[in-house]
């Protein structure tokens, strides 16, 4: 377990007597990987066949990690030396070995690197191909992985087919019946703040999205949001953003319709509608469908069945995909047209571009770090009780035992040198804000750094998060700022 | 794949693979063999529930969940010695049982109605669930509402804390409620091809129109009066039940699609002769009471009779009545007379009864009511002749005494020897109660065969509603002789489902088993110690209209309950029904062994722990199977129980959830009894009664399956299923228990729109909102082009709706400013 904070499976792991729990400082997965793949190579660890048969470039990372020694890795990541060396090890050394990897990976400015990092121990150890091998990214959200692959992104159409592929805006175009899509290049969310601040952009439409309580350093997107002419959103509740719309379209719950949702795995489960959707709200399905109608484009469904029956002809990957095999356990994508179950293992062979490229990453230092002003690091995240803004968690029943309000975890080291007291009220101060919250005193948290949820309406965290974001995705920062508290 | 065995369980041969146990083998067969403690998948318990045991030729018994099977292996799984081992292991453990598996109200209603579950339901307010879980008993709902004596009620038990609930008024106010914004029946069977003629269209006739039509049956109501409804409209006044929220009612039914036939009188009009030519395969008699008992005292003609006084007044024709009245009688009809009299104008209106206070038949709460208006009730007399006086009547009463026991040790009441009193007046209404009335013989050949009963009512099975000709059944008063509106209504559903079961030859409607585990069926049996740490909450106050204004008009005297007090009111409920119902492997097979309850305890042993956000704990109730214990993975489950040495029955019990508990639920879903239950489920309901609808977690990319239990458009509870991938039957707390946002107040419901952010939102339709956004929408890109538009569509979304919203971008806008909040 690779964590800064003693989270819950990091508690587990320390428990077990085999189990290594690696307590790095915050935003050092990368020299901490690079130092890992160091060991593995010294000893002679990696898996040569796969490497010759399946990967190219190794020589430039092997340089590139010739003297990510344990004692300098242990030095920048504070994971101590003896135990970089076991776990290089035991990974590689394993039969089977799975990374799982969450948010703590990718919510950093070098978040993609990382991955690569992550892909790198993947490939020199041939775990990978094989049941109960490869790397697996944990969602945050119950369908990231449906959203993408169905191109709700600016660069890629369904299917993760390129925006500017002639053919592919050919076939799309013939099938929804238009003359011409668009070439120009879209923009990825943080752009459109960018935008809508300077003042090209205008018009959004937001759907089961709360970026004024979810974004990273809110500020700026509540100027954005109020900069726009018009805003729509589309919810089950009254969130953040809506403070910021013209319109607000009543949204059913998942209970209340129809659909699939793709899981990490891949896996396409259909969700069954149990439930009215109370009083005049209907499913985002619907609402999207009667906007684009009185938009003056026909666009008709009677079941969001015959939506899938038009995404299968369109996408490659979703091919065999139809309500009439997704039964109760789903079908896992590629699936051609002629088959049933899918694909659950995939790269067996090759993979997608041919061999796998060894990419060398380096450490990318973070927006801001601490320092004398803001000595502590602010890492932000979710807590097992609640799900990101919280508008559904918190208007269930026991939540508001359980969890009932935000608090700020700070490690009994901290909290001495500065006198404060577990249940304290205390300001978080960022260079952007400040915000009050109560201090829990906890060894949950590592010495220097402090933890905060986003969950809460009441307490907006986000307004504190840095401006810093991945150099590729544009993924917010959320894991590393820099503060200080105050009583 | 190991070896496969041959072995032969209850003497059939089966193929099984090796190692695997006796119990799997049998599953795998389809034969099967009870288990308690055993857990799939999971550790052996320490105290193993015997149940499984079975027989094996050679070795004996053996525990079928925890043996391998070998081959040729000779088991036998139903032995009676078997049966009567396992039935003993049960015996003894609901010796230790103490709780109650279904709510006293639940029980004592006549309709069957889930109390309990209504009542809860309103306190979350889902009202239109309420209204259907309460109309899968009684469709009458409006009606019953206003004017149900309220058995239910007499059992409630917060009155040992405090008051009764108010339940009928709650059962009001749902109707109500439901009916004003817009309630729909949904769910109507395919049709059958069947037709049922009913005949009367009073509440039997109604109910059991709508349980037959909503099974997909042809339905003609045939009803001698010009309007549907029965004593409801015609028997009971309006200000008790105004014949608008009647109409109401009764427009709610026939909107299933029943057709009615007014003004049509079984005998003038036709014969059940006549029915079956024109092709009814079955008819309902539901025709009512519509003769008075006499009132035999000279002079006994000069009385008018008070079901035809309330009759008149009902259809708008008030007979003069002058300002003195004297009402004969004490049920209800002659109260509501009485009360009717009030508001004719009589000054004067006394009921005269020969018995005491506590023994008029009227509801005390109604008698009440007509005291308020006024009315006053001289007990124990009787009157002994009528005679006409000039301008009026005068009658001679005598005061009344008890009698000596009749042959059936009924003390009748009877003139005291040398009473005799006068009352002088303008009217004398007689309302001694209806009788029977079998005229109807007299209709046809066929009328003639059906038998009847010494108190000239319809002789009819009272569960089948059969009569003694084939497909012809009745029920209501004409059967049960002068009942309340609830019964006729459960008799008028029973008879549906028998209608049914007669032409479609399948069974409908719930079995509910009479097993019951009870914490006292008397108030005095009820252990004091269950209302510890409750604190007192009085009743809700039905709002009405003061009595000086009610008597000067016909307009409803109680006016309902706001929702704030509906709600306020259903949060009293105690719910003492057990909410482990719906898992209750424990109740299962006690009924199966009917093993008996009545050694049960009665006193409380452990206080019932409350203290977790979701997790109710009640020791009271477990069987010591330990499947909680082995179901937590966190070691956060503390049991200890603490046995008789000698014969190893639990004797001390103690289930405590420490601070390593993640409140992921495995331990309630694994728990067979109601020992741990979910707080969330307010609906107890029988495992039969729960449906999982198949689904998906929406709180993380895992992807975790769950089971949604749905019923009456209520999401009772979550579960998940140990049978699917990828979470096999785990779920975390957010997934199990994370589910009640949907009916949270806060809920949009209405498209919101505003011209600026500076100003307050409004509520519009669809229709505005669209219009409103589209155009809009078109303005910014008519003037600034297709992206300076852009969409963040979400990665909670489907997969088909994420499909639409980036078409809508890219197809109807013409921009690929389209993102997804997946970064988030
Ligand atoms: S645990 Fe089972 S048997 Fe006991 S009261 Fe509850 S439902 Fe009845
Ligand atoms: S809720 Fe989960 S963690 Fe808590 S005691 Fe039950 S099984 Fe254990
Ligand atoms: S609490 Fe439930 S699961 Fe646990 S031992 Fe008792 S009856 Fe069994
Ligand atoms: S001992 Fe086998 S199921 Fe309990």
């Amino acid at each position: 377990m690779i964590d800064p904070r003693r989270t819950d499976v990091a508690a587990i792991a320390e428990a077990q007597p085999e189990g290594i729990w690696l307590r790095l400082k915050p935003g050092t997965n990368i020299p901490l990987l690079n130092g890992m793949l160091h060991v593995i190579f010294k000893e002679g660890l990696q898996d040569d066949a796969f490497i010759s048969a399946r990967t190219e470039n190794i020589d430039a990372l092997r340089k590139h990690i010739a003297d990510c020694t344990p004692d300098k890795t242990a030095e920048i990541t504070g994971v101590p030396a003896e135990d970089i060396v076991k776990a290089a090890r035991k990974y590689a050394q394993a039969n089977n070995a799975l990374i799982l990897y969450g948010l703590g990976v990718a919510e950093h400015k070098g978040g993609t690197a990382g991955v690569m990092a992550l892909a790198n121990l993947v490939l020199a150890t041939g775990h990978v191909g094989r049941p109960h091998n490869g790397i697996d990214p944990l969602r945050g959200q119950n369908n990231v992985q449906g959203a993408c692959d169905m191109g709700t992104l600016p660069y890629t159409y369904p299917g993760y087919q390129a925006t500017d592929d002639e053919k592919v805006l050919e076939s799309f175009a013939r099938a929804w019946g238009v003359d011409s899509l668009p070439t120009t290049e879209g923009l990825l969310e943080p752009q459109m703040y960018t935008k809508a601040i300077e003042g090209t952009f205008k018009g959004l439409y937001c759907v089961g999205y709360d970026p004024a309580q979810t974004q990273a350093n809110i500020a700026h997107v509540h100027k954005a949001l109020r900069a726009l002419d018009f805003l729509v959103l589309q919810d089950m509740f009254m969130i953040e953003t809506a403070k910021f719309a013209h319109v607000i379209l009543p949204a059913a719950s998942f209970y209340e319709k129809d659909g699939t949702f793709t899981s990490g795995e891949r896996r396409v489960r259909r969700v069954n509608k149990a439930l009215e959707a109370p009083g005049a709200s209907k499913a985002d399905w619907e609402i999207v469908c009667l906007l684009s109608q009185a938009m003056g484009y026909p666009m008709f469904y009677n079941h969001p069945e015959q939506i899938m029956g038009e995404i299968s002809q369109l996408v490659p990957a979703y091919a065999g995909i139809s309500y009439r095999y997704l039964d109760e356990i789903g079908q896992v994508w590629p699936v051609s047209a002629s088959e049933r179950h899918g694909t659950p293992l995939l790269h067996t062979k090759t993979f997608p571009r041919g061999k796998g490229h060894f990419v060398p990453v380096s450490y990318m230092l973070p927006e801001e770090d601490a320092d004398k002003d803001f000595p502590l690091v602010l890492i932000t995240g979710r807590r097992l009780e609640h799900y990101n803004n919280a508008s559904m968690t918190t208007r269930c029943e026991g939540f508001d035992i359980l969890s009932p309000e935000e608090h700020v975890e700070v490690h009994p080291v901290d909290c001495e040198a500065l006198g404060i007291m577990d249940g304290d009220m205390v300001k978080v101060v960022s260079r952007r804000a400040v915000v009050k919250v109560r201090a829990r005193v906890t060894r949950r948290s590592r010495p220097g750094t402090v933890f905060m949820s986003f969950h809460y309406q009441k307490t907006l965290t986000n307004f504190l998060t840095s401006p810093g974001m991945d150099t590729k995705t544009m993924t917010p920062e959320y894991k590393v700022c820099a503060v200080r508290l105050e009583k | 794949m190991g070896e496969l065995y041959t072995i032969i369980i209850d003497g059939k041969e089966i193929q099984v693979s090796q190692g695997i146990t006796i119990l799997k083998a049998a599953q795998q067969a389809g034969i099967y063999i009870p288990t308690l403690c055993y857990l799939p998948e999971g550790e052996d318990s320490r105290r193993p529930c015997l149940l499984c045991m079975v027989e094996v030729a050679g070795s004996g018994r053996v525990r079928a969940c925890s043996t391998e099977v070998a081959p040729g292996m000779q088991i036998e799984t139903r032995t009676k010695e078997l049966e009567a081992f396992r039935k003993e292991r049960l015996q003894a453990l609901a010796d230790n049982h103490y709780g109650d598996c279904r709510a006293p109200c639940n029980l004592t209603c006549p309709g069957g109605i889930n109390v309990q579950g209504y009542v809860n339901l309103v306190a979350k307010g889902e009202y239109e669930a309420a209204l259907r879980l309460i109309k899968e008993k009684n469709p009458l709902p409006v009606s019953v509402g206003r004017v149900c004596p309220r058995f239910c009620e007499t059992r409630c038990r917060r009155v040992l804390l405090d008051e009764a609930i108010a339940i009928n008024h709650l059962k009001r106010f749902v109707a109500d409620y439901a009916l004003e914004h817009g309630y729909r029946e949904r769910d109507i069977a395919p049709a059958t091809g069947h037709k049922v003629a009913i005949v009367g269209g009073g509440p039997a006739g109604l109910s059991c129109a709508y349980y037959l039509r909503k099974l997909g049956h042809e339905v003609w109501i045939f009803e001698a009066a010009e309007k549907l409804g029965g004593l409801l409209r015609y028997g009971i006044p309006n200000f008790k039940l105004p014949d608008k929220a009647l109409d109401k009612e009764i427009r709610s039914i026939l909107e299933l699609g029943i057709h009615v036939k007014t003004g049509k009188s079984w005998g003038e009009d036709f014969t059940l002769q006549d029915l079956r030519d024109d092709g009814f395969e079955s008819i309902f008699l539901a025709t009512g009471l519509s003769r008075q008992k006499p009132l035999e005292v000279e002079g006994g003609q000069l009385a008018i009779d008070g079901l035809k006084f309330l009759r008149r007044i009902n259809t708008g024709s008030a007979p003069r009545i002058g300002k003195k009245v004297l009402i004969i009688g004490g049920g209800d009809i002659a109260v509501d007379a009485a009360r009717s009299a009030k508001r004719l104008g009589a000054e004067d209106v006394t009921v005269i009864y020969p018995r005491s206070r506590v023994e008029l038949p009227a509801h005390q709460r109604d008698i009440g009511e007509a005291e308020k208006e006024g009315v006053q009730f001289f007990l124990m007399a009787m009157p002994m002749r009528l005679f006409e006086v000039e301008n009026g009547i005068k009658v001679e009463m005598a005061r009344t005494i008890l009698g000596e026991p009749n042959e059936r040790g009924i003390r009748l009441p009877v003139p005291m020897p040398g009473s005799r009193l006068f009352w002088d007046g303008d009217t004398v209404i007689s309302a001694l109660g209806q009788e029977g009335d079998i005229t109807f013989q007299s209709f046809g050949e066929l009328e003639a065969s059906i038998a009847v009963t010494p108190r000239k009512t319809i002789k009819a099975h009272p569960s089948t509603m059969k009569t003694s000709v084939s497909g012809i059944f009745a029920g209501g008063d004409a059967v049960s002789g002068s009942r309340t509106v609830i019964q006729a209504v459960a008799a008028g559903r029973r008879a549906a489902e028998s209608i049914h079961e007669f032409l479609e030859k399948e069974k409908v409607g719930l079995i509910e088993p009479r097993f019951n585990f009870t914490k006292g069926k008397r108030f005095e049996d009820v252990d004091m110690h269950n209302f510890d740490g409750y604190s007192i909450r009085l009743n809700e106050i039905m709002p009405s209209r003061p009595p000086e204004r009610r008597t000067q008009d016909f307009d409803e005297v109680a006016l309902g309950f706001s929702e704030e007090m509906a709600v306020r009111e259903a949060k009293r409920c105690l719910r003492c029904g057990c909410s482990g119902l719906s898992k209750c492997t424990y109740r299962e097979l006690s009924i199966d062994y009917k093993v008996k309850t009545n050694k049960a305890p009665s006193r409380m042993r452990y206080k019932i722990d409350s203290s977790h956000p979701f997790i109710q704990v009640d020791p009271n109730k477990c069987i010591g199977c330990t499947r909680c214990e082995r179901s937590c993975r966190y070691g956060a489950l503390v049991l200890e129980i603490k046995e008789d040495p000698k014969t190893g029955t639990m004797q001390d019990v103690s289930i405590g959830l420490n601070e390593k508990c993640v409140s992921c639920g495995a331990c309630v879903d694994a728990c067979p009894t109601g020992a741990l239950s979910k707080k969330a489920v307010i609906v107890p309901l029988l495992p039969s009664q729960v449906k999982p609808v198949k689904s998906v977690c929406t709180y993380c990319g895992t992807g975790c399956s769950l089971d949604l239990l749905v019923n009456y458009g209520s999401l009772i509870e979550v579960r998940a299923d140990r049978k699917r991938p990828p979470n096999w039957g785990n779920l975390c707390v957010k997934g199990r228990f994370g589910y009640t946002f949907y009916r949270h107040k806060d809920r949009l419901t209405r498209p919101l729109i505003r011209d600026s952010i500076e100003e307050p939102f409004r509520e519009v339709d669809w229709d505005e909102a669209l219009r409103f956004t589209a155009a809009r929408f078109m303005r910014i890109k008519e003037a600034y082009g297709a992206d300076s538009l852009g969409i963040l569509a979400s990665s909670r979304c489907t997969n088909e709706e994420n499909y639409l919203l980036q078409k809508l971008a890219r197809g109807v806008w013409g921009t690929n400013n389209i993102d997804n909040c997946a970064r988030v």
